[in-house]
């Protein structure tokens, strides 16, 4: 596997089911077992009726996309990522509820008009190291 | 009817550091400070020791102890721009409460010069955010950055839900670049070198005095012929990076009657939040200055239609055009269109941004103290910048504004009904 050399993330002991699936290829979510209402991040209270009670699902792995944005300033992303200019990240409706932020592949950041909001996508995951693969959402 | 704590208090003075914009050499944030502070208590002969609240985005410990006070109140909010709207809401609860007298809310922030100290000066730690923060850990993969690379997001939610377009919003910038050039302190005031401003002085430090070399007025095709920085946004939708600093006193009335300077009523004052990450805003067309408006409103007794200019936060054009919307200035979908049909403009019914802005005065990296020290003296009657002899233009007749700030990526908002007798 080529060195990857984007950020990766760092999970902690709350989000771990979420990148323990995400390992599996899986989108595991968390959900309120009182108000069954998923939730994006991961917390360890239900941020719309307070339980405590959080299970795990897996998810869909389908979206749409909320909205989306080209970065195209080297200057202003993060480590890694200056060399992809342009490219495109988006905020994406999960198909269970609330929202991820991802970078939109098999987009041409070019062409933005080509790029639709409400839009279905699918999400992939990418390995960046051992323990972390990478959620990313591609147009279906 | 007004509440309680309406007009309790009033803005007695405000002041600017002695050098903004692009000063030749860099000064610390805390100079920054000082130099405002100072600049105040001389303008409404309150003696600095009369200070007994400090308010501040973080740096109230460090003022209390460079200047000896012993405050009775210590506020260090700092949620972004929108802060010193917040302490302002604060000051006024606490001198309504009786806690305190005579209330400082200060700024100094070196956002230009920095870039040649390494960061020294600034006052922030060095580093970024912990990576177990969730918004930090379900964020980071991404790459976002630098403001710019999160407001797109909701530019394009805006064009796709109202159908504005691009070149709405470059209005936003158009318009308030011509504020700027009546306003001899904004760093876009004229081009550089033009007329009669001397040449572009480079310091040391690479910081120009007067005027800039993409300064003057600009038009639609300017902004979008202008870089891309993260589509939709492009160079000219984006504010100015500079060094500032800003002090306001507030006082109750007994103290205010006897300020050098004439009072600006607090009339009305409220805050509120969304999100602190954008991943967890929910209408990225809505932001919660909808809620910390209601408040300020209901406090002052008035609405939106009481208003004769407003101060907006313009962090981007996309920042002013929404929130315009959420203080009820213009319907949903309709904020740009305040600028575009020239309402905002210099003779226009409603007045906006009469500093030249964020985007074409001086943005530090926060800029509600601008705001505040703007709508101060334009309200005052001091809109007239004394600290040069500049061109008369800016001075509007307005006796009520509305000041929003709007702090983190669109997550934070405070809003004041400022009034003048």
């Amino acid at each position: 596997m080529a060195e990857y050399t984007k950020p990766i993330p760092s999970p902690d002991p709350v989000s771990q089911p979420f990148w323990d699936g995400a390992k599996e290829g899986k989108l595991m979510l968390p959900r309120c077992s009182d108000c069954n209402r998923v939730h994006w991040y991961p917390r360890v209270i239900c941020p719309f009726c307070h339980s405590m009670n959080i299970e795990w699902v897996e998810g869909t792995g389908r979206g749409t996309i909320h909205t989306f944005a080209v970065q195209h300033n080297r200057g202003l992303v993060a480590r890694g990522w200056g060399d992809e200019v342009p490219y495109v990240t988006a905020y994406i409706d999960l198909a269970e509820g609330d929202r991820m932020l991802t970078v939109l592949k098999g987009v041409d950041p070019n062409d933005p008009d080509s790029i639709e909001i409400g839009g279905a996508v699918q999400i992939e995951f990418e390995e960046a190291s051992e323990n972390v693969h990478i959620p990313f959402w591609r147009p279906v | 009817m007004p509440g309680e704590a309406s007009k309790a208090a009033a803005i007695i003075g405000a002041a600017e550091a002695n050098d903004i914009g692009y000063p030749t050499t860099p000064k610390s944030s805390l100079t920054l400070h000082i130099e405002a502070i100072n600049n105040v208590c001389n303008m409404t002969g309150i003696p600095i020791a009369a200070i007994d609240g400090i308010f501040s985005a973080g740096w109230s410990p460090q003022l209390a102890e460079y200047l000896g006070l012993h405050p009775k109140y210590i506020d260090t909010t700092s949620v972004g721009g929108c802060s010193f709207e917040m302490h302002v809401h604060h000051a006024l609860a606490a001198i309504h409460a009786g806690v305190i007298d005579v209330a400082l809310v200060s700024h100094g922030e070196m956002g230009f010069s920095q870039r040649f100290t390494g960061g020294k000066g600034t006052g922030r730690p060095f580093g970024g955010g912990d990576p177990w923060d969730p918004g930090t850990q379900h964020t980071s993969a991404y790459g976002l950055g630098g403001a710019p690379t999160g407001y797109s997001h909701a530019m394009n939610r805006h064009m796709a839900r109202y159908g504005t377009t691009q070149e709405d919003f470059a209005e936003i910038a158009v318009v308030t670049r011509e504020w700027a050039t009546l306003n001899p302190r904004a760093v876009m005031y004229r081009k550089a070198g033009e007329g009669d401003l001397p040449p572009l002085e480079q310091g040391e430090w690479g910081g120009g005095k007067r005027g800039h070399t993409f300064g003057g007025p600009i038009t639609v095709d300017t902004v979008m012929n202008s870089r891309a920085i993260s589509w939709p946004i492009k160079l000219l939708d984006v504010c100015l990076v500079t060094d500032h600093g800003g002090a306001v006193l507030i006082a109750g009335p007994e103290i205010a009657s006897v300020s050098k300077t004439p009072p600006v009523w607090i009339a009305g004052a409220g805050e509120s939040i969304s999100h602190w990450n954008m991943l967890e805003m929910n209408d990225f067309t809505e932001t919660s200055a909808s809620r910390s408006a209601a408040a300020a409103y209901k406090m002052a007794g008035m609405g939106p239609e009481d208003m004769e200019m407003a101060m907006i936060y313009d962090s981007f054009t996309v920042t002013a055009g929404i929130t315009a919307e959420m203080l009820g200035l213009a319907p949903g979908g309709e904020g740009p269109a305040l600028w575009k049909d020239r309402h905002a403009a210099p003779g226009g019914r409603l007045p906006i941004n009469t500093n030249g802005g964020g985007l074409s005065f001086n943005h530090s990296g926060m800029y509600g103290m601008q705001l505040l020290v703007e709508a101060y003296r334009q309200l005052s009657g001091t809109a007239e910048d004394d600290g040069f002899s500049g061109d008369p233009g800016k001075q509007t007749s307005a006796r009520s504004c509305v000041v929003n700030g709007t702090g983190g990526t669109l997550s934070t908002t405070g809003t004041l009904v400022l009034t003048s007798d």
